[in-house]
């Protein structure tokens, strides 16, 4: 009988510490917060710098700041900048386009390509001049169509990229590589890095 | 007898109590190793609400300047220092060269700062509530008493 009530007395321990478990979990948050990582690697001073920013600190960050170019999130940019290209157009071209690669530059000292794929963005440049410089950027899609979201034509929305960002997965935006330093620009929910 | 111990119950409890309220923004901590030319030890574990408080004691015409300066940039302060307390434990910049190596670091809740070079070693803990504070404070300071 004694022992009848200790195996009972036991399993209702067991149940509450299951119960107990299956309630943190429940109320743990689901998010993960998510992380944009720069790394700059300079190997022939040995030298690196890491900076990693939360997404939702920046996101909430650039909001607040008015200086110079920049204010409540959006960048003004002058008409030279874009050198008479009606961006919004081409990316309204681009966006409705297929899979594709859009421009193929081969010259002596340069190769350039911009793509799209996958819902990303592409653009690979090889300066073959400068220490066989390579640059590789990958923007979402997303990203670019909120950066160009605003209403004026010479602003982007540089919060409502952020944003985008955060909900996009984890992907390597930017590296930049020639002979001796490395740049890296990517995002992931890991808090340290690499 | 009784009533004695009463009564040392009693101071020692608001001993306790008021302890436990000076500590309750956390501690700074601030650590330096100089280590040439000679090895010299500094290390400091204050309350961190000690220093909102000593904030009070500075003639406001002495924080108008800096007070200026800030006050325009207070909305980012207030936003980054929100999300920073609101956040996970994250490395926020690295550095390394050859020697020297510096960290800074979000942990519990408070900003850590770690440098380490040749010449020495420097270590800083701040909790994030004893920064908003203070900055508020500076921030609140009149600019136009400045000197």
């Amino acid at each position: 009988m004694r022992k009848g009530m200790r195996v009972i007395g036991v399993c209702c321990v067991l149940a509450l510490t299951m119960r107990n478990l299956a309630l943190t979990a429940m109320a743990a948050p689901a998010t993960t917060e998510r992380y944009l990582h720069v790394k700059v690697d300079d190997s022939s001073k040995g030298e690196s710098v890491n900076v990693n920013v939360p997404l939702a600190m920046a996101a909430a960050i650039l909001p607040t700041v008015n200086h110079g170019s920049l204010h409540n999130g959006h960048v003004t940019i002058g008409e030279t900048d874009f050198n008479g290209v009606d961006v919004r157009a081409m990316l309204d071209a681009i966006r409705n386009a297929p899979d594709n690669e859009f421009v193929t530059v081969k010259e002596k000292d340069q190769d350039v390509r911009v793509a799209k794929l996958n819902g990303n963005l592409i653009v690979h440049v090889l300066d073959k001049s400068k220490d066989g410089e390579k640059v590789d950027v990958t923007i979402p899609m997303k990203v670019v169509d909120a950066l160009f979201s605003t209403a004026k034509d010479n602003e982007l929305d540089i919060a409502a990229a952020i944003r985008a960002l955060s909900d996009a997965g984890d992907a390597v935006l930017v590296t930049v590589q020639d002979a001796t330093e490395h740049v890296r620009i990517w995002i992931d929910s890991h808090s340290a890095g690499e | 007898m009784v009533l004695l111990g009463k009564v040392a119950l009693g101071i020692a409890g608001t001993a306790l109590a008021g302890v436990g309220l000076i500590c309750s923004e956390g501690m700074i901590e601030v650590k330096v190793v100089e280590k040439q030319p000679e090895v010299h030890h500094v290390y400091v574990l204050a309350p961190a609400m000690l220093v909102p408080m000593t904030m009070h004691f500075i003639p406001s015409r002495k924080l108008g300047n800096a007070a200026a300066e800030i006050k325009p940039w207070m909305p980012t302060i207030r936003a980054a220092l929100e999300q920073l307390r609101a956040g996970e434990d994250v490395t926020l910049v690295e550095v390394r060269e050859p020697g020297q190596h510096v960290l800074v670091t979000k942990s519990g809740g408070s900003v850590v700062v770690d440098v380490t070079d040749p010449d020495e070693t420097v270590h800083v803990s701040a909790p994030i509530r004893a920064i908003e504070s203070t900055v508020e404070q500076v921030a609140a300071a009149s600019p136009d008493t400045q000197d």
